[in-house]
């Protein structure tokens, strides 16, 4: 056994370092896969080790950030701490999480656990261990060739909850989804959401889940929505409702774009409280922090370097990554279902500067290979944005330019990302934003740096 | 001068059957009208709306998922008459993925028999395991390739009389047989195919123009848009499904 777990251990850490080194890949599924392969209980023996408690982060959007904010908060607590930083949620990406974390004898010395995981493979990824904490971000249509309907994830994630009963849940109340799917199940819940209306939120044509009470299927009534399906809900028919809230985001205040934005935190019952203040910019990203603070604050500890961590975290995983290239500024940003593009156009709106956009739309299997979600993004709103050029590409660029076509919006078609964004700094662009969907975000990235330089 | 044409689009529960993107048929509809100076007029029919079917020339009708299928063909059952004279007397009608399975008979789930409008000869059984992925049809209403995407649990049997929408080259179609795809029947286009369907498939977005253009003014004669984009996202699809 041990022997096994040595050699799966040796040849992981080989794979992951070659192809990152060798070949410049990412390298972190094959590492895990390798590693399941000849040991097959090594998630379940490495993760086992976690002296306090195991997280992990669920919901179609915002893993990521949740999930890093998260583990940086606890390790601004001091503590050690084991996170699949760069995305990759499904069985191997976080077998490799700890594989690589673990040093050759299959020793782990960590505090926590701070595991994104991908919603279907709860399934696959559980039965290796328990977590004690589980973060429910959102339930948004996402690549519903993969799970057939956002009700299977429901489905899916139902399950989980009944297998994993002493699993706390920190959900999204402002979703009546997650909501519905916490309260539920007998799992104990606490909850955080953005209480008040923010602003003069402007109506818009969005596509939404949850328009019915999934306790009856009467009308749900909304009293505001913060986007999608966010926001104050009740029941015509039955007593469902927003819960209570015990993790609020008030006073809501974005200041001039390089700022971000900054807002009041409370915590109930004590109805403490205190203003962080952060250089993200959009309300997803009040949600992110909100989520990772709830969650550290539930498993007991004190989050007192929370806003140091603020400060110091730099996205650097296309989340608003930016690129100094020449004299342009390229702004990198992840967008992978109607929900986050929605939030993304909307991001790109603060920027009231003259710019240009390249929209690249890719139909791997992670992306999903059914694309016709691009046509549940507003994207007649592009033609708000003080865009001069818009450039679509990717493996689906033709696709995509259809989609603005009909939206009477000019765009020029260019398979390749490197020549779209070769085209566009020739043409004396000094504000490019490049808006990826999920496989092109690595390479996208990469090219960007490479082009830093 | 000729009073300018004008057309009216009715889409059909768009607040619980709006899945994979039927916004963009609409869209592909209004737009071609638009481009060739004809008035495109768009109605809304949401749950708990009268629907007046006799103001609208063509009908969407598009997915969801089987709960609110559900609910949709309950509310539906009571303009069935209705329905079904504007059917058998030429009215245009395109119905996508779960709105295809509400044309029949019934549409089988377990145990559990949801009615359907009975427009058309087929009826549906869900059965194990989804048919998802690309797909290239071959149709007779068109000479381009038909092409989109195709996700669905439902396997659909349709009457011999019935003609099928295309051949399929390449994906599943109608059920297991991988030989049929959609229907055919009057003015009507059922099919499986969403992605959306019409954007991708400009000649089949002008079969349903034309079709509702002739039924209202006897001329159905479309001046020609540049499809150039169209037909290059459309080729694109068929050169990487079929070898």
């Amino acid at each position: 056994m041990f022997l096994r777990r040595f050699i799966a251990i040796i040849v992981a850490k080989i794979a992951y370092w070659a192809s990152v080194k060798l070949f410049k890949r990412q390298g972190v599924t094959w590492a895990g896969k390798l590693a399941l392969d000849i040991c097959p209980s090594i998630l379940k023996d490495l993760s086992s080790q976690i002296r306090n408690d195991i997280f992990i982060v669920c919901g179609t959007n915002g893993k990521t950030t949740t999930n890093n904010l998260l583990a940086l908060g606890l390790e601004y607590e001091g503590y050690k701490i084991i996170c699949n930083n760069t995305g990759s949620n499904m069985l191997n990406g976080v077998t490799a999480a700890f594989v690589l974390a673990s040093d050759f004898r299959g020793r782990i010395d960590c505090d926590y656990a701070c595991i994104e995981v991908d919603e279907a493979s709860t399934r696959r990824i559980l039965p290796h261990f328990t977590p004690d904490y589980m973060v429910l971000t959102n339930l948004f249509r996402d690549q519903l060739d993969r799970y057939g309907e956002i009700d299977i994830t429901m489905e899916i994630l139902r399950e989980v909850l009944n297998a994993c009963p002493n699993m706390k849940l920190i959900v999204n109340g402002d979703d009546a989804l997650c909501a519905y799917l916490a309260a539920a199940e007998n799992n104990e819940m606490i909850t955080y959401g953005i209480p008040k209306q923010v602003g003069d939120s402007k109506e818009m044509n969005e596509i939404r889940e949850g328009r019915f009470c999934k306790k009856c299927g009467a009308i749900l009534n909304y009293s505001f929505y913060h986007y999608s399906q966010l926001g104050d809900y009740r029941c015509s028919a039955c007593d469902f409702k927003r819960p209570f809230l015990d993790f609020t985001a008030d006073e809501i205040e974005s200041r001039d774009l390089d700022s971000g934005l900054s807002f009041y935190l409370r915590e109930y019952p004590s109805h403490s409280g205190t203003t962080f203040s952060t250089g993200f910019r959009g309300l997803y990203n009040v949600y992110n922090i909100l989520a990772a603070y709830s969650a550290i604050r539930t498993s007991g500890v004190c989050p007192s370097n929370f806003q140091n961590m603020l400060n110091s975290y730099k996205p650097n995983n296309g989340r608003m990554e930016t690129f100094q290239i020449g004299e342009a500024k390229v702004t990198l940003n992840l967008a992978k279902n109607p929900a986050g593009f929605n939030q993304n156009i909307q991001a790109v709106m603060q920027d009231t500067k003259p710019k240009d956009i390249i929209i690249v739309i890719n139909d791997n299997a992670q992306d999903g290979t059914d694309i016709s979600w691009l046509w549940d993004v507003d994207f007649d709103r592009l033609s708000e944005v003080n865009a001069n050029n818009i450039i679509t590409s990717g493996i689906r660029y033709l696709d995509m330019g259809l989609r603005l076509k009909y939206v009477d919006i000019k765009a020029k078609p260019v398979r390749e990302v490197r020549a779209a964004i070769d085209e566009l700094l020739r043409a004396g662009s000094t504000n490019l934003y490049v808006l990826v969907n999920y496989t092109a975000l690595y390479t996208t990235g990469q090219l960007l740096k490479a082009m830093t330089k | 001068m000729a009073a300018t044409k004008s057309i009216t689009i009715g889409h059909l529960y768009p607040d619980l059957l709006n899945l994979y993107g039927d916004r963009g048929n609409i869209a592909c509809l209004l737009m071609r009208l638009k481009w060739r100076g004809i008035k495109a007029d768009l109605m809304e029919f949401n749950t708990g709306d009268a629907i007046d079917i006799t103001k609208v020339d063509i009908i969407l009708l598009g997915g969801g998922s089987d709960r609110e299928q559900k609910l949709v063909c309950e509310s539906l059952l009571g303009v069935r008459a209705e329905l079904k004279s504007y059917v058998e007397d030429g009215g245009v009608l395109i119905a996508v993925c779960g709105g295809y399975q509400l044309l029949g008979a019934y549409y089988q789930i377990g145990d559990d028999k949801i009615k359907g409008l009975e427009l058309v000869d087929l009826h549906t059984i869900q059965k194990e395991g989804r048919l998802i992925g690309n797909i290239v049809l071959e149709s007779d209403i068109v000479t381009m390739p038909v092409t989109g995407f195709e996700n669905h649990g439902g396997r659909t049997y349709t009457g011999s009389d019935v003609k099928p929408f295309g051949q399929v080259l390449s994906g599943f179609g109608n059920n297991d047989d991988k030989k049929h795809e959609g229907i055919i029947y009057k003015n009507i286009i059922g099919t499986y195919l969403h992605g959306p369907l019409l954007p991708k498939n400009p000649q089949v977005a002008d079969y349903l123009l034309s079709a509702a253009l002739e039924k209202k003014y006897g001329l159905g004669e479309l001046p020609k848009l540049d499809d150039t984009l169209e037909h290059e996202a459309n080729d694109y699809i068929v050169k990487r499904f079929i070898k």
